[in-house]
């Protein structure tokens, strides 16, 4: 299968963070999700994917191009989501679209305009008037107006409204039809990936802890709800991290059938991405 | 590369109103005598420039501008060409005011004396323009603006110190030698002052980070 986005051995130092040797690999038409605490690593990461901080290490590769390199031509197939709002306050959607009908050679005014309508935002208001979901639809909107083949989104949904949250999921969804298509994104909300992700993939600390399909991670991942005595029955070697609770401990279990097998225990709950997450940040071993 | 000198035309079209009042203040004082217009341009000029820097870093556009096309090349190339564009626009505009001032207020249009004044104004812009860009990149328009000010003042007080202690008799030769190609020399000396301006602020953008 294709690479659309290739990551090897990131490196970038700051002082009191570090990337370390980040390795991501998203195939073409998949949805990979990108999930991690404030803080972990994830705005970094995708900050030198998109050559936005320098003076990192590794090898990026979008479409099978250095990022550094081939900068324009990868560019142009880019459509791009940052964590911060990013739009000067003072112009208008209608300005953004005579911006980037002279940036971009594929923007389409036309879908610009329809995204607008479909997110029932006004055309010549200026942005510093619009809310903060408001703002977030007219990135996305801005985002995938010129055909892109590649979404790089860090917190697309921060800030969004449950419904305004499954408008956005909607269209990524219908953006990702085109098999030639692929979406990274970087999100807190985990439970919109749960959904949509082929992939995801965990940092932790700057590191990658975890990069899984998405329904065999759900299947093969397991959280076993036990009392004191029960859990130190148990070798740590078969389980990854645990969290004492008041009441109980949760034990986060690799793979529930062949713990099954060997503790012959039916209690294994199966695992979503935010208990995955809490358990592999705050658990211990 | 026209979208991102268009993003800056258009935010200052934003604060169009604003400038229009400003301007129509200063026709006022120079009516009365209380303003020499052709010193506007590099006020006017710098101050517009200098706020679509900090919309730009307050706004945080330029993280996304480098996610563009050539985002950090085009960047900064439009910064200068928006700033070239606007300094004709405004020299144009204060040269016409100029010569409809001298012609209201004397009957007589002082060719000669606007030509060389709003010229002069002219290379302070480009001068003043081309030493803070780059300043603007490299330290931020907060910092770089408290450096415009330090350059201001330092001109003004070395300028003082020189027209009243060192004898510029020799400049003036030099004026006078130099004669009537002074358009030309300055012109050369503007071209390459926002040349060497703008091949540091790339270079300074390249590396920067956001």
């Amino acid at each position: 299968m294709e690479n659309i986005l290739e990551v090897k051995n990131l490196c970038k130092k700051y002082k009191g963070f570090e990337l370390q040797n980040v390795n991501i690999t998203l195939p073409k038409g998949m949805i990979m999700g990108f999930i991690g605490e404030n803080g972990a690593g994830k705005t970094t990461t995708i900050k030198a994917i998109l050559d936005i901080i320098k003076n990192y290490t590794g090898e990026i590769k979008i479409f099978g191009l250095d990022n550094r390199k081939e900068d324009k031509k990868i560019k142009e197939d880019i459509g791009v989501v940052l964590d911060d709002m990013f739009f000067p306050e003072i112009l208008t959607p209608n300005d953004i679209n005579t911006i980037m009908k002279n940036i971009y050679k594929n923007w389409d005014s036309q879908l610009y305009f329809k995204y607008l309508n479909d997110f029932t935002l006004p055309n010549n208001k200026p942005i510093k008037t619009l809310s903060k979901g408001m703002r977030k639809k007219l990135e996305i909107a801005t985002a995938i107006s010129h055909h892109p083949k590649l979404l790089i989104l860090d917190e697309p949904t921060a800030g969004l409204d449950p419904i305004a949250r499954n408008e956005v999921i909607d269209i990524f969804q219908n953006f990702i039809q085109n098999e030639e298509c692929s979406i990274f994104i970087s999100t807190h909300i985990t439970t919109d990936l749960e959904h949509i992700a082929d992939y995801i993939t965990f940092i932790n600390n700057g590191k990658i802890v975890l990069s899984k399909n998405r329904e065999e991670l759900l299947e093969e991942y397991g959280i076993l709800k036990c009392s004191q005595e029960e859990f130190e029955k148990i070798d740590k070697k078969d389980f990854i991290k645990y969290k004492k609770n008041k009441y109980q401990y949760d034990v986060l279990v690799e793979n529930i059938k062949e713990f099954n097998k060997k503790y012959q225990v039916n209690t294994i709950d199966k695992i979503t991405l935010e208990e995955l997450m809490i358990l592999m940040v705050k658990g211990e071993k | 590369m026209l979208g991102f000198i268009k993003k800056d035309l258009l935010m200052i079209k934003s604060n169009i109103k604003i400038l229009v009042i400003l301007l129509f203040i200063y026709v006022i004082m120079a009516f009365q005598g209380q303003m020499d217009l052709s010193f506007l341009i590099p006020f006017i000029s710098v101050m517009i420039m200098m706020s679509t820097f900090s919309y730009d870093t307050f706004n945080k556009w330029e993280a996304y501008a480098v996610t563009l096309p050539n985002g950090r090349k085009n960047s900064v190339k439009a910064k200068y060409l928006a700033t070239i564009i606007l300094i004709s626009i405004t020299t144009i505009i204060i040269a016409i005011l100029s010569f409809i001032i001298s012609y209201a207020k004397t009957n007589i249009i002082d060719f000669e004396n606007i030509i060389g004044t709003t010229f002069g104004s002219l290379f302070a812009t480009i001068l003043l323009q081309s030493l803070i860009y780059p300043a603007m990149y490299k330290f931020g328009p907060e910092k770089a603006r408290i450096g415009l000010m330090v350059i201001i003042f330092s001109v003004a007080i070395i300028g003082g110190f020189i027209a009243n202690y060192i004898d510029l008799s020799a400049v003036i030769k030099i004026l006078e030698y130099i004669g009537a190609y002074w358009i030309i020399i300055f012109t050369i000396a503007m071209i390459l002052m926002l040349y060497v301006s703008y091949k540091i602020s790339e270079k300074i953008y390249f590396k920067k980070e956001f």
